[in-house]
C-alpha cells in the first residue's frame, strides 16, 4: 500500500451555528494503526468521528480517507461510507430486523451480493463476535453487551479499510463492558485501522498505538500511550491525567 | 444516583396500609358501578326488544340492509386501500427535504383535516360534474355518486393516515438513519428499508383508529344518494314509522365491519411485531440456510 494515511485531516473546521465544535483539527491515521481520542465530554470527539464519514458537514479545511476525498463537490459519500464502517454508543441496530439480517443488510442492499452469500457472511461474522448463537434474535432480546457486539460485525460485513468507535461501551452494564473490548482487541490484533473514542483507558493504554487529547474542539496533545499516561507534555495533558486519579 | 432511586422505592412500597385499603375500596367501587351500568343497559335493550323491535319486519328488511351492507364493506376497502396508499405518500412527503414539497403536503393536511367530509363530498359530488364545459348532463360518469364516495373518503382520510406516518416516522430515533447511511445505503434506500418498516409499526394503531372512523363516515354518504346502510334505515323508518326495528340491523351491521376492522389491524400489529410468532418459522429457516456450516458440525 502507499505510505500515505488512510485517514487525512487537514485543518478541517466544523461548526453548529454560532458554536464552532472543531478548530483546524490536523490528524492522521495510517493503515492499520489504532487511534484512541480521549477528552471530556462537549469537546468534540463524537463530531470528529462523524465528519470522518460525513455524517456531519464540514466547514472548513479536507478531509481524505484512503486518498478520496470526503468532503466537497467530488466526494462520492456512499462510496466512502461503505470503506468507514461505524459502531454507535447507542447501537442504533434496527430493531425489526434479526441479528443476521442486521449485519447481512448492507452487504445485500449496498454492495448487491446474493442472499445467501450476504447471510453466510453476516453467519461467520456473528461467530466471529461470538454471537451467532443469537443469529435469529432480534435486537431488543439480546443484552447491550450482545447487541454492541453485532452492530460491530455489521459495521465489518461491509469490509471497511477503517472503523470508527464512538464510546461502544459507554451505555453498557459495567460487566458487558469486557466482551465488547475483547471484540475490538481482537479486531486491532487483526490489523484493523481504528479510532476510537473512549472512556476506558485501560483499553486506550493497552490497545492504541497513539492517543490523542482533544478539548475544547481542538487536539491538545498526541502521543504513544506510554509517554501520554506517564509524563504529559502539555497542561492540557496533565489536567486530563490528574481528573482520572 | 442508585441512593435517590432506591429511597423512592421504599417510600412507595413502604407507605402505610390505608393507602392500600383505599386502593381496594375504589376498585370495588368500580366495579360496582360498572356491573351496574351493564345491567341498566341489559335491561334497556331487553325492554327495548320486547316492546319495540317487529321480527317480522326485521326479517322482511333484512335483505335491503345486506345489499347496502355489501355495498359499504365494498367503498370502503377500495377507500382504505388507497386513503393508506396515498397517505404513506402524504407522510413522505411531509418528511421530504424539498420545502416545496413539505409545504403542499401540509397545505393538503389541513384542508382536508381542517373542512368537513361532508363539505368535500358536496364539492366532489355536486361541485365537480358542473365543471364540465357543456354542462352537467355531459359529465362522463353516469353514476357519480359512489365514485364521489370513495374519492372524498380517500382524500380526507389519506390526510389522516398521513399525520400518523409522519408521526411514525418522527418517533423512529435519528440513529437508525445514521446507522443506514453509514452503511452507504442512499437516504431514499434508508427510508424504505429502515425507517419505513419501523414508521409503519409506530403509526399502525392511529391508522387502525382512522380507518375505524372511515367505516362509520360512510354513513354521511347518504346525503349524496348512496344508497348506504342509514338510507336504508330513513327508507324504512319513514315507511313504517318503525324506527328501533331498523336500528338493530344499522347496529350489528356497523359493528360487523368495524369489528372485522379492528381483528385486520390486530393481525397487521401481530405481523409487524419484530419478535412476533408468524416471522419465527421464517427466521429458523434462514438460520438453517446461513449456519449450514456451522451446524453440521
Ligand atoms: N447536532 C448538533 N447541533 C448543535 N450542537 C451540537 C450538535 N452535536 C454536537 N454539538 C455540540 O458540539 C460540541 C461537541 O459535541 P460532541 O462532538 O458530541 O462532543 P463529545 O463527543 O466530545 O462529547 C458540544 O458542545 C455539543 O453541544
Ligand atoms: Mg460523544
Amino acid at each position: 500500500m502507499s505510505a500515505r494515511p488512510l485517514v487525512e485531516y487537514d485543518a478541517v473546521d466544523k461548526s453548529f451555528g454560532e458554536t464552532q465544535v472543531l478548530r483546524s483539527v490536523d490528524l492522521q491515521v495510517e493503515d492499520g494503526e489504532v487511534v484512541v481520542v480521549v477528552g471530556p465530554s462537549g469537546s468534540g470527539k463524537s463530531t470528529l468521528l462523524r465528519c470522518a464519514n460525513r455524517l456531519e458537514e464540514v466547514q472548513g479545511g479536507e478531509l481524505r480517507v484512503a486518498g478520496d476525498p470526503v468532503t466537497g463537490p467530488d466526494a462520492d459519500v456512499n462510496r466512502i461510507r461503505r470503506r468507514v464502517g461505524m459502531v454507535f454508543q447507542s447501537f442504533n441496530l434496527f430493531p425489526h430486523m434479526t441479528a443476521i439480517e442486521n449485519v447481512a443488510v448492507g452487504p445485500e442492499r449496498v454492495l448487491g451480493c446474493a442472499r445467501e452469500d450476504a447471510e453466510q457472511r453476516a453467519y461467520d461474522l456473528l461467530d466471529r463476535v461470538g454471537v451467532a448463537d443469537q443469529a435469529t434474535s432480534h435486537p431488543e432480546e439480546l443484552s447491550g453487551g450482545q447487541q454492541q457486539r453485532v452492530a460491530i460485525a455489521r459495521a465489518l460485513a461491509m469490509d471497511p479499510q477503517v472503523m470508527l468507535f464512538d464510546e461502544v461501551t459507554s451505555a453498557l452494564d459495567p460487566e458487558l463492558v469486557g466482551e465488547v473490548l475483547d471484540v475490538m482487541r481482537d479486531l486491532a490484533r487483526d490489523g484493523m485501522t481504528m479510532l476510537v473514542v473512549t472512556h476506558e483507558m485501560g483499553f486506550a493504554r493497552e490497545v492504541g498505538d497513539r492517543i490523542v487529547l482533544m478539548s475544547d474542539g481542538r487536539i491538545v496533545e498526541q502521543a504513544a500511550p506510554e509517554p501520554f499516561f506517564e509524563s504529559p507534555s502539555t497542561r492540557r495533558g496533565q489536567q486530563f491525567l490528574s481528573r482520572l486519579l | 444516583m442508585t441512593d435517590a432511586y432506591e429511597t423512592d422505592g421504599t417510600a412507595e412500597s413502604g407507605g402505610d396500609g390505608s393507602l392500600l385499603m383505599r386502593d381496594g375500596l375504589i376498585r370495588r367501587a368500580g366495579e360496582l358501578l360498572s356491573v351496574g351500568v351493564l345491567l341498566l343497559v341489559i335491561g334497556a335493550v331487553g325492554f327495548i326488544a320486547v316492546t319495540q323491535v317487529n321480527t317480522e319486519l326485521l326479517t322482511t328488511v333484512f335483505p335491503q340492509f345486506v345489499e347496502a351492507f355489501w355495498l359499504v364493506v365494498r367503498i370502503v376497502a377500495v377507500a382504505s386501500l388507497l386513503s393508506v396508499t396515498l397517505g404513506v405518500l402524504v407522510g413522505l412527503a411531509r418528511i421530504s427535504r424539498s420545502p416545496v414539497t413539505g409545504r403542499i403536503a401540509k397545505g393538503y393536511v389541513e384542508f382536508f383535516r381542517g373542512t368537513p367530509l361532508l363539505f368535500q363530498l358536496f364539492l366532489i359530488f355536486f361541485g365537480v360534474p358542473r365543471l364540465w364545459p357543456a354542462g352537467s348532463t355531459n359529465f362522463p360518469v353516469a353514476d357519480w355518486a359512489v365514485p364521489a364516495a370513495v374519492i372524498g373518503l380517500t382524500l380526507n382520510h389519506a390526510a389522516y393516515v398521513g399525520e400518523a406516518i409522519r408521526g411514525g416516522i418522527d418517533a423512529v430515533p435519528d440513529g437508525q438513519m445514521e446507522a443506514a447511511r453509514s452503511l452507504g445505503m442512499s437516504r431514499v434506500m434508508a427510508l424504505r428499508e429502515i425507517v419505513l418498516p419501523q414508521a409503519w409499526r409506530n403509526a399502525l394503531a392511529a391508522i387502525g383508529n382512522d380507518q375505524i372512523i372511515l367505516v362509520k363516515d360512510t354513513s354521511l354518504l347518504t346525503v349524496i344518494a348512496v344508497p348506504e346502510i342509514m338510507s336504508v334505515f330513513r327508507d324504512v323508518n319513514s315507511l313504517r314509522l318503525d324506527p328501533w326495528t331498523p336500528l338493530v340491523w344499522v347496529c350489528l351491521f356497523y359493528l360487523a365491519i368495524t369489528l372485522s376492522m379492528s381483528q385486520l389491524v390486530n393481525a397487521l400489529e401481530r405481523r409487524a411485531d419484530p419478535t412476533g410468532q408468524s416471522r419465527r418459522g421464517q427466521m429458523a429457516a434462514l438460520l438453517r440456510r446461513a449456519g449450514g456450516r456451522g451446524d453440521g458440525e
